[in-house]
């Protein structure tokens, strides 16, 4: 596989970031997660680290480097995610489980496979236009299907916040899948929350993202939602990716990453679980500088061996 | 936060399995070490210490990280991973090679390979306005050998300047210094900001949001072509772009070299990247080729043409 791939999340004009981001890999399958915390005291960022941590564990075991069945692991493993919420509220008392949106995306030979519950999105942008997004599972996106209202009118309607599936809380998540979807070279699938999608339309954020460079684009995509949504700005994440055909001249960049060199049962991974720490987007732990250490010195040592 | 400098380990400290020496510079981000191994071996170590992050008083071998700059400092470790990361995986004579990654004293070190010589900025420094035209043109050329290997395995190298051009003892140049290469991924870093030496970054380099690719490194070439000629760096880039005051080389310096090394100096240092070479290969193929090349020891130069031929021909 070949892709480029950044993400980023930041807390917004608000006190705690609650959304959580990750994405990882194995040879030949790749996984983006977002999930957005609801609730500020109803520990809403718990469930989201909860979502993202447990799935990316799911994809770590069953990756190897293939998934057996991309759309039975999207479904496995986000109800096992959902249990384990509920389960992490039973086990601390919490008067209420605590609620998460999640958008998952596993892409593996070629084509990519997606899962959605709540309001954040998933966009695929092909040539510098939409080819299709997820619809929210929210109260507006219902009454926009019904024409009550018009789809202009939906950043102001005092309802937008309602969702009606989540991860977590009293009520089963109805979690909607795609199809099977063929990646063709250049292709852009993006995965954000609320905050970057909620204070532009679907064009400006098509634009936006496809002007320059992911690691340039994203951040300055950032920035305009940031800036429009004013001084209460909610957390804003995204994870986006650029895939590459794997034989298109031309098509590598300096950012792209190839897996075809990595070892059947390697993983690159990240996460993004501390988001409210300035600048620092997550946390380094000891095992991370103990595998990075390895890495380089088995990167050393294989040259080495070849002289 | 002021940056009070921090203290380097005393000569004579057992770092893992080096001995330290001496200390070699004293950067923003790190400490650079001349140590033995269990050999004897001289190896050049880099301890990672970024000033305003990690203080290390007199005497103590541990950095003190405050609580606030606990995420930050191990960050920029990341950062200094990704550096290590780059060079491990490349083996040519023009780019500095990695022997080993460790950790001690709650930091990481990288060691590499210890070359005696001086850098680019010294030699400049001490020949000044005297810098031969071959030395130069040998000296680029290979360099850009170490550039393209670098291009190639898709890093970029973002702080090329003498000072991070190291010459051997013969002569050949190594590359020094990847550490830019980190700045990339941190665009909106408050508190470890890109370190990007004036006057030899390109333009794109301060512009949030301009595309950076390898015309980038080929505007830092052009620069430190422009020191050699000159004996300073062009003006910085962000003053340029705000109003350009560069004289092109080829009308202050003609005479003193060729024109065409000349042109091809101003050629580098276009502020608009698609008006540079199109290619470090092209860059460095207008180098070796000269055509009517002024007084020059016509016998040493074929020879040595022909060896940097054969240099390119292996990559």
């Amino acid at each position: 596989m070949r892709f480029t791939i950044y993400q980023e999340s930041r807390p917004g004009k608000r006190r705690d970031n609650q959304d959580r981001i990750a994405h990882c890999y194995s040879r030949d399958a790749l996984l983006m997660l977002v999930a957005d915390g609801m609730g500020g005291h109803l520990h809403g960022e718990v469930a989201a680290q909860i979502a993202v941590q447990r799935i990316a564990e799911r994809f770590q075991a069953e990756a190897r480097p293939l998934l057996p069945d991309p759309q039975l692991f999207l479904a496995r493993a986000i109800e096992r995610a959902h249990q384990a919420i509920l389960d992490h509220a039973l086990d601390h008392h919490f008067p209420e489980a605590p609620r998460t949106t999640l958008v998952a995306c596993v892409i593996q030979r070629g084509a990519a496979y997606w899962a959605h519950a709540g309001d954040s999105r998933l966009y695929l942008l092909r040539r510098g236009h939409l080819v299709t997004r997820t619809r929210d599972h929210s109260r507006t996106q219902l009454m926009i299907d019904q024409g009550v209202i018009k789809a202009e009118e939906a950043h102001l309607h005092p309802g937008r916040n309602r969702i009606y599936s989540c991860l977590g809380g009293n009520f089963n998540p109805q979690v909607e899948y795609s199809p099977r979807t063929p990646l063709r070279d250049g292709d852009l699938l993006a995965l954000c929350t609320d905050g970057v999608w909620g204070p532009i339309d679907d064009d400006g954020l098509v634009v936006n993202l496809t002007a320059g460079v992911l690691s340039q684009a994203v951040p300055r995509l950032l920035d305009i939602s940031e800036r429009k949504a004013g001084p209460t700005a909610d957390n804003l994440s995204m994870v986006a990716m650029c895939w590459h055909d794997e034989h298109a001249v031309g098509a590598a960049t300096v950012e792209s990453i190839s897996t075809r060199t990595m070892e059947l049962d390697g993983f690159e991974s990240r996460l993004d679980l501390s988001g409210t720490a300035p600048g620092a987007t997550a946390e380094f732990d000891e095992d991370e500088i103990e595998r990075a250490i390895r890495e380089i010195n088995a990167a050393i040592h294989k040259i080495d061996s070849r002289t | 936060m002021p940056s009070q400098a921090n203290c380097a380990l005393p000569p004579g400290f057992q770092l893992d399995q080096y001995r330290i020496e001496r200390q070699l510079s004293l950067g923003g981000f790190s400490i650079v070490y001349l140590a033995r191994d269990a050999h004897g071996q001289a190896v050049a170590i880099k301890e990672y210490l970024p000033n305003s992050l990690a203080l290390r008083k007199e005497g103590e071998t541990e950095p003190q990280v405050s609580e606030e700059h606990r995420l930050a400092f191990r960050y920029g470790m990341k950062c200094f991973f990704e550096e290590g990361r780059s060079l491990a995986k490349l083996m040519h004579p023009n780019v500095v090679r990695v022997l080993n990654f460790f950790r001690a004293n709650g930091t990481v070190y990288m060691v590499m390979q210890f070359e005696r010589g001086r850098t680019l900025h010294d030699y400049i420094r001490k020949h000044r306005g005297e810098v031969k035209e071959l030395l130069i043109r040998a000296v680029f050329a290979r360099m850009l050998n170490g550039l393209r290997e670098v291009h190639a395995h898709k890093l970029m190298h973002l702080d090329i300047k003498p000072s991070n051009i190291y010459l051997r003892n013969d002569g050949t140049p190594v590359l020094l210094d990847f550490g830019a290469a980190r700045q990339t991924l941190m665009s909106d870093q408050p508190v470890l900001k890109p370190m990007y030496t004036p006057g030899y970054a390109a333009p794109e380099q301060y512009e949030k949001g301009a595309q950076i690719g390898p015309w980038t490194d080929i505007y830092s070439v052009g620069a430190s072509l422009h020191a050699c000629i000159v004996g300073s760096p062009p003006p910085r880039a962000d003053e340029r772009t705000q109003q350009d005051t560069l004289q092109p080389v080829v009308k202050t310096q003609a005479g003193r070299y060729s024109r065409q090394l000349l042109e091809l100096t101003d050629w580098c240092l276009h502020l608009d990247p698609q008006q540079r070479p199109p290619s470090v290969y092209a860059l460095q193929k207008a180098l070796i080729h000269q055509d009517n090349a002024p007084e020059r020891p016509e016998h040493w130069f074929s020879d040595l043409g022909s060896r940097l031929r054969s240099f390119i021909g292996r990559s």
